[in-house]
């Protein structure tokens, strides 16, 4: 095939043509990196949402001085890379699509690169508690500030709400009150130290941060990681979206003063974390990825996982139907917090939040990494887009997360002895993924020789954070904490 | 609800009764670090540590706990001097007892008075009111924990409560970026009199891995005095349940290790 | 005695021509003599006195009485009382000519009203009130609303007061005489004209009480009354509910059932509408008259009760359902009187009627906000306060619902005593909203330095005093209330609502106590107690931190949750009733967007029933102005026509 057939049958290139987009360097895998002049930047990316892409992100990388934006589609992550050569402006890519407003505010606030025509360009990262401004004004409303300490054991983040008393006119997020620059402290480490750092971005997706990175490591690398330690990342990473779906239900349940549904609820959690810490030592599953697979046997056999999975599905069958037949419970969730498909796409949401729209996004099969493409699981989804729904794909990701570890571990056989090759040497940039409970978390690296030179971080967090203010509709001031757990988003996450 | 009772009562007491009996970490959990080996040791063994919490002076080498992330790069690569400790009971009142290693002693610092010797009433009852001031994340999860029925803290007279007027204890963890300055500040301000800061996690103690961006002030103990640091990334949630028992005056220290 | 009530009634009248010289002399005199007619009222309630005096025959209308007994005293008592003290509030914020005139004139007709033993100066001081009201209403002259205000309550009261001359005309009718003995004496025999004549009195009395549906002219009316003198039209209430008392219960007397289930009915309504709207309103005086139209609600289903309770021959119901009636208008009237005398001293100091841009007045103005907070908590019920007495005899009233012998009347009383308490309930939040909104918490805006009322306030504290001790001695004022009651009901029913020690029952004996007495004693020595310990217990040293508002520094007064926020849920959930609805616009502004909120209330009652009537009044003006050729033949055709039509109705009414 001649070079044009090529173009004509690549859905990508067709969807860019007529636009100078060149192809760089061959596709690593499903990476695909493009480049783009400036001013056909916010044309190609509208051109790429059109035919399904997702839009993840956009950042500067420091030593080519060029855009980077992330676009992710089915099968494909699309790197768009736009050279700035000194220019201190482009045109925003906020008009193109919402997804890009955070993103480009902190582009600008780290580089001071300024997307032009952005409807909103305060600076964001360092957000002083006290300065509050109304969102929506009339002579009833006023704005209660909801944060930065919030009432409970929660991570620091601010809601003010718009309110004339009972019900939200206006729900705004503010991030980044814990933002600890950590993406800069990737700058110099060598990949394992580089692995313990990405676990601790945030530490209720520490499995899933841990595992995008080691794979972008890898992918730079050329290597994959051997299938024995590809198993047990799909274990520890699976276990990670037990907890992390139990948690939203102790929340949710609390919320409802439902206390023994806490209590048992609490006590399954409690249980994986358990499981999780007599596994690895390590309650978060912290210290067992590293690139190139994984660092030590595990410390449990896969009989002795596989039996704490049946006593803990068989407890959870029980709560869970128990749960959902409670009206008290379940009336909150009902049409609290209601998305539609269309929102979602709009702002590139991604995980429990967009399949609770009949959104088929998940990275595991979407582009799927390690183990997932050779285990057999299909995609939560219900078609609610409410609080309830949420819930739902929650319950249902617990099934098949059970489901995704006892084929994981079933199916170890003896050729399987490798857990980790090593990585002599490596250069270059490169993207991983991986499905965090919350959503896909994407890891772009450049490396120079065997040290990371820069690290930037997509997380689900902040990809859905604009989905929760979007998703006030009708909905009162009781409602806030129900809708604000369903979402079940890390702050961590984002603040990175 | 008469469902729930019977689902609660069915599964019996999974309480734990620490701190009446010791609660053992499982084999190979990674509680804290311990300097095993004598002797010579390299000055590039500093080096194996991401935060640098290991601190080599004269071949004799130091850890740190309030800067250990409890990655175990140093036991991976250095066995020999190096090892896990499975314990759980790791909080210390002063910031210096988190040294451990070959290091001369150097000369105590003050040490507050606990909560409960500075007022007998507030043994048996204490309020805390819980700050996120940069963590990961993951010492809200372990913080959460306490009140599942594993743990249940509730029944040791400790109880959350949503605004810091009405706290006695300051649960603190990250290490305290530029915007939760302030607000942390306040917090502690409001707070009736005796009262207790615990810091929770290595990022709490010292910053950890963010104590060098330039976003944090790196440690509780930058801003606030802290009575009690329960070192960890994070630390489980019995570390922090000893933790709060001994700032409450409740437990004593044990003799360092 | 009788002497004394006649110096009373003169020193009013005096009073009124007084204020031309000097209106504060003139008040004060209205004091003296208020103080005067009360005394004597108290007495003769207490059955200590019969006081009368006669005020010569008028236009041949036979021998005029004004008459202080049993009934006459409790109403009188109460009106002399509360308007001496309302008087020394008045004198203290120098009232105008006019309003200082008004005053005294509305006082008069309210005696005058009470104490007439015959209906023409029934009616006269009655139509005196109506037109006071109107002036007083419209008094103001700076303000638009003030006239819309007098011209909508005078409307309303026109009709009242027709009611009030066609139910006159039809008893004249019936039994030739205008005086009220004559009338009760041949009350059994009127037939079908009794039914007439309750319904018209129901009509009239009803359009000042504010029932449903005259709740509209109240609350503008005390917004747009000048000072304090809202307070004078708060006590026309004892004049209304006087002619209900005398006119109904002891004139036409032995009721069909169906007489009191409307006024349970009416009542029940009245009240839940009252309070409703009472909730969602922002003006302060305007919230007060809304929660009078509750209280007026409330007494009325508690009047029903008793008519309930004779048309079943229950005499103890009777009783039960007129006691707590009777108190709950005694204990309106002071609360209401002192609520709208401290709301005058707010708006004084603040220069603000709403309450939205106030909040933390209470440091600012100490005197007023325990004034106002005594008269919130006796409005909204709280033990061991008035309103609560009266309150829980009410229920206690309606409770009795199972003796009755008729279905629906159960039934109705069943419903009534619901209303009653969802009333209490929305009436706990909106007084809560009411007194935190203007005294607790930060102050909205930066108020100027204003005026601040006066320290010395006498007739502010005197209501104060009154208020606080109406519960606590509830049960020397029930027997009192037994001796003043004692001519409906037969001497010694009420007395048993009172058993040893200081407990109340509802008149049914072993039925439920409450003892506000023991109530407010035990409360008092337990917080003294509690200021003991705290005083002997706790560590002197006091340091204040700031307010937590979720670890930010942001003024509490831009945070702090607002008086119509507070009801906004009320508003939310009731949308149907209110027609709340509440949109975002967004606009661009100079590129940036700009969100701004829009409250959309349809005032429903303003425009699906008032507006209409009135646009009909109108048209049919208009219509019969033609009639108005400025023909004189015509005009006197037209009197010729009228006399005709009363000529031939005269006597087909008379058989």
């Amino acid at each position: 095939m001649s070079a044009e057939e090529t173009a004509r049958e690549d859905p990508l290139l067709q969807a860019l043509e007529g636009t100078a987009a060149v192809e760089e360097a061959p596709p690593r895998g499903p990476v695909r990196q493009l480049r783009i002049p400036m001013d056909e930047l916010a044309t190609s990316t509208r051109r790429l949402i059109d035919v399904g892409g997702h839009f993840a992100g956009v950042f500067r990388s420091e030593s080519e001085d060029s855009l980077r934006a992330l676009l992710a589609l089915r099968g494909e992550l699309i790197v768009l890379r736009t050279p700035l050569d000194g220019a201190r402006s482009y045109p925003s890519l906020s008009r193109v699509t919402p997804a890009a407003r955070l993103p480009e505010r902190e582009l600008h606030d780290v580089s001071g690169v300024v997307p032009l025509d952005h409807p909103q360009l305060d600076p964001a990262l360092r957000p002083s508690a006290d300065e509050l401004e109304r969102v929506v004004t009339g002579p009833e409303t006023f704005v209660l500030p909801y944060g930065p300490i919030r009432s409970g054991v929660f991570e620091a983040i601010q809601f003010p709400i718009d309110t004339g008393g009972e019900d939200i006119l206006a729900f705004t997020v503010r991030p980044y009150f814990k933002r600890r620059n950590l993406e800069a402290r990737f700058q110099g480490l060598d990949f394992d130290h580089g692995t313990y750092l990405a676990e601790r971005i945030a530490g209720t997706e520490s499995v899933a941060q841990a595992i995008a990175f080691a794979q972008a490591v890898e992918r730079v690398a050329g290597i994959e990681a051997p299938r024995l330690a590809q198993r047990w990342r799909v274990v520890h990473a699976e276990l990670e979206r037990i907890a992390n779906h139990l948690d939203v239900g102790i929340k949710l349940a609390e919320d409802a003063a439902l206390s023994v549904g806490v209590a048992r609820l609490g006590v399954l959690k409690e249980q994986v974390m358990r499981l999780r810490a007599r596994l690895c030592g390590n309650r978060f599953g912290r210290g067992v990825l590293m690139p190139g697979g994984v660092r030590r046997e595990p410390l449990l056999s896969s009989a002795e996982v596989i039996q704490a999975i049946d006593s803990f599905e068989d407890d959870l069958r029980r709560d869970r139907s128990l749960l959902l037949a409670t009206a008290s419970f379940t009336d909150r969730l009902i049409g609290s917090g209601r998305l539609d498909a269309e929102t979602v796409m709009r702002y590139g949401g991604v995980g429990p939040i967009a399949r609770a729209c009949s959104l088929g996004i998940d990275a595991r099969l979407e582009r799927p990494y390690g183990s997932y493409g050779r285990l057999g699981f299909r995609i939560a989804r219900t078609t609610g887009g409410d609080a309830m729904a949420r819930f739902e794909v929650r319950l249902e990701e617990i099934d098949q997360s059970v489901h995704v570890i006892r084929q994981a571990l079933e199916r170890l056989d003896g050729d399987m002895a490798a857990l980790r090759i090593a990585i002599t040497d490596a250069s270059g940039e490169g993207c991983g993924w991986a499905e965090a409970p919350n959503g896909e978390v994407i890891y772009w690296i450049a490396i120079e020789d065997g040290r990371l030179r820069e690290v930037h971080i997509v997380s689900p967090s902040l990809r859905n954070w604009p989905l929760l203010s979007e998703s006030y509709r009708g909905d009162v001031l009781t409602d806030v904490s129900f809708i604000e757990h369903s979402f079940g988003l890390t702050p961590a996450g984002a603040d990175r | 609800m008469l469902k729930w009772l019977f689902r609660g009562l069915r599964h019996g007491v999974v309480t734990t009764r620490y701190p009446a009996r010791p609660e053992p970490a499982p084999p190979g959990f990674r509680g804290r670090i311990a300097v095993l080996g004598p002797g010579d040791a390299p000055q590039s063994l500093g080096d194996l540590c991401p935060t640098g919490a290991i601190q080599v002076e004269g071949g004799r080498v130091s850890v740190d706990r309030g800067l250990c992330v409890l990655c175990g790069a140093c036991v991976a690569n250095a066995p020999e001097r190096f090892g896990f400790e499975a314990e759980y009971e790791t909080a210390v009142r002063r910031r210096s007892s988190l040294v451990v290693g070959e290091r001369l002693a150097t000369a105590l610092e003050g040490l507050r008075p606990t909560l409960g010797d500075r007022s007998r009433t507030l043994r048996r009852s204490i309020h805390i009111r819980h700050v996120d001031a940069g963590s990961d994340g993951a010492e809200e999860w372990e913080i959460q924990a306490l009140t599942n029925p594993y743990y249940d803290m509730q029944r040791l007279g400790l109880f959350f409560t949503p605004t810091p007027r009405h706290a006695d204890l300051l649960l603190v963890t990250g290490g305290v970026t530029n915007s939760m300055r302030e607000p942390l500040l306040r917090a502690y301000e409001v707070m009736p009199e005796p009262k207790a800061v615990v810091a929770v996690g290595t990022d709490a103690c010292s910053g950890g891995f963010s104590a060098t961006t330039g976003e944090v002030v790196g440690g509780v103990d930058q801003v606030l005095p802290v009575d009690v640091y329960v070192p960890g990334s994070p630390p489980a949630p019995i570390a922090i349940l000893h933790g709060l028992l001994l700032a409450a005056g409740v437990v004593t220290e044990e003799a360092a290790a | 005695m009788s002497v004394v009530l006649a110096v009373g009634y003169a020193s009013l009248a005096a009073a009124v021509l007084a204020a031309v010289v000097s209106p504060r002399a003139a008040v004060y005199v209205t004091a003296a003599a208020c103080g005067l007619v009360g005394a004597v009222g108290i007495a003769s309630a207490a059955g200590y006195t019969h006081a009368s005096f006669s005020i010569a025959s008028w236009l041949g209308f036979g021998q005029t009485m004004l008459v202080s007994d049993g009934l006459a005293g409790i109403f009188l008592a109460a009106t002399g009382v509360v308007g001496a003290a309302v008087s020394l509030a008045l004198a203290q914020r120098s009232p105008t000519r006019l309003v200082g005139a008004l005053h005294a004139l509305i006082l008069l007709a309210i005696c005058a009203v009470i104490g007439s033993d015959q209906a023409f100066v029934f009616l006269l001081a009655w139509e005196t009130i109506t037109l006071s009201l109107y002036l007083l209403g419209s008094a103001d002259r700076d303000r638009p609303d003030a006239l819309v205000a007098g011209y909508f309550a005078g409307g309303v009261s026109k009709l009242g007061g027709g009611a009030l001359l066609a139910a006159f005309g039809l008893l004249y009718a019936k039994t030739g005489s205008f005086e009220f003995a004559v009338w009760a004496h041949q009350a059994p025999n009127l037939g079908s004209v009794r039914d007439a004549a309750f319904f018209l009195f129901v009509v009239g009395f009803g359009s000042k009480l504010g029932l449903i549906p005259f709740q509209g002219p109240l609350p503008p009316l005390y917004a747009a009354a000048p000072g304090p003198s809202a307070a004078t039209i708060s006590l026309t209430f004892f004049a209304a509910f006087y002619g209900l008392w005398r006119l109904v219960f002891a004139i036409l007397g032995a009721p069909p059932l169906w007489w009191g289930e409307l006024l349970v009915a009416v009542g029940g309504v009245t009240a839940l509408v009252g309070i409703l709207y009472a909730v969602t309103e922002e003006e302060i005086k305007r919230f007060l008259g809304f929660s009078s139209v509750e209280h007026a609600g409330i007494a009325t289903i508690g009047f029903g009760v008793a008519l309930v309770g004779e048309a079943a021959h229950l005499p103890r119901l009777a009783a039960a359902g007129l006691l707590a009636a009777t108190l709950q208008v005694l204990m309106h009237g002071v609360a209401k009187a002192l609520a709208l005398v401290a709301a005058d001293r707010v708006q004084t100091a603040t220069g603000q009627a709403e309450m939205r841009p106030l909040g933390g007045l209470g440091p600012r103005l100490p005197l007023t906000a325990t004034g106002f907070g005594l008269a919130v908590v006796s409005l909204a019920a709280l033990p061991p306060f008035g309103g609560f007495v009266s309150e829980w005899l009410m229920f206690m009233a309606l409770l009795q619902a199972f003796r009755v012998n008729d279905t629906i009347a159960e039934l109705v009383l069943a419903l009534g005593g619901a209303a009653l308490a969802l009333t209490a309930g929305v009436a706990l939040l909106a007084f809560a909203k009411l007194y935190g909104g203007i005294f607790l918490g930060h102050a909205r805006e930066r108020l100027g330095r204003r005026h601040m009322p006066t320290r010395l306030a006498p007739g502010f504290v005197a209501l104060a005093l009154i208020a606080l001790v109406l519960g606590p001695i509830a049960p020397w004022e029930i027997r009192w209330l037994g001796h003043g009651l004692g001519g409906l009901l037969g001497s010694d029913v009420i007395a048993q609502a009172v058993t040893w020690p200081l407990v109340l029952g509802p008149v049914y004996h072993g039925f439920s106590v409450m003892s506000p007495t023991w109530l407010a004693a035990g409360l008092t020595t337990f917080a003294l107690a509690a200021f003991v310990l705290v005083r002997a217990l706790a560590r002197p040293a006091v340091r204040r931190a700031p307010v937590w508002v979720s670890g930010t520094a942001v003024p509490v007064a831009t945070v702090q949750y607002r008086p119509e926020a507070y009801s906004n849920p009320i508003r939310v959930v009731l949308s149907g009733l209110y027609r709340f609805k509440r949109t975002v616009e967004v606009r661009e502004e100079n590129g940036k967007e700009i969100r701004v909120a829009r409250t959309r209330v349809v005032p429903v009652f303003e425009d699906y029933f008032y507006r209409p009537i009135a646009a009909g009044s109108v048209l049919i003006a208009g219509r019969l102005r033609r009639l108005q050729s400025g023909s004189l033949g015509m005009y006197l055709l037209y009197i010729l026509a009228v006399l005709l039509a009363a000529l031939a109705l005269i006597p087909a009414l008379g058989h």
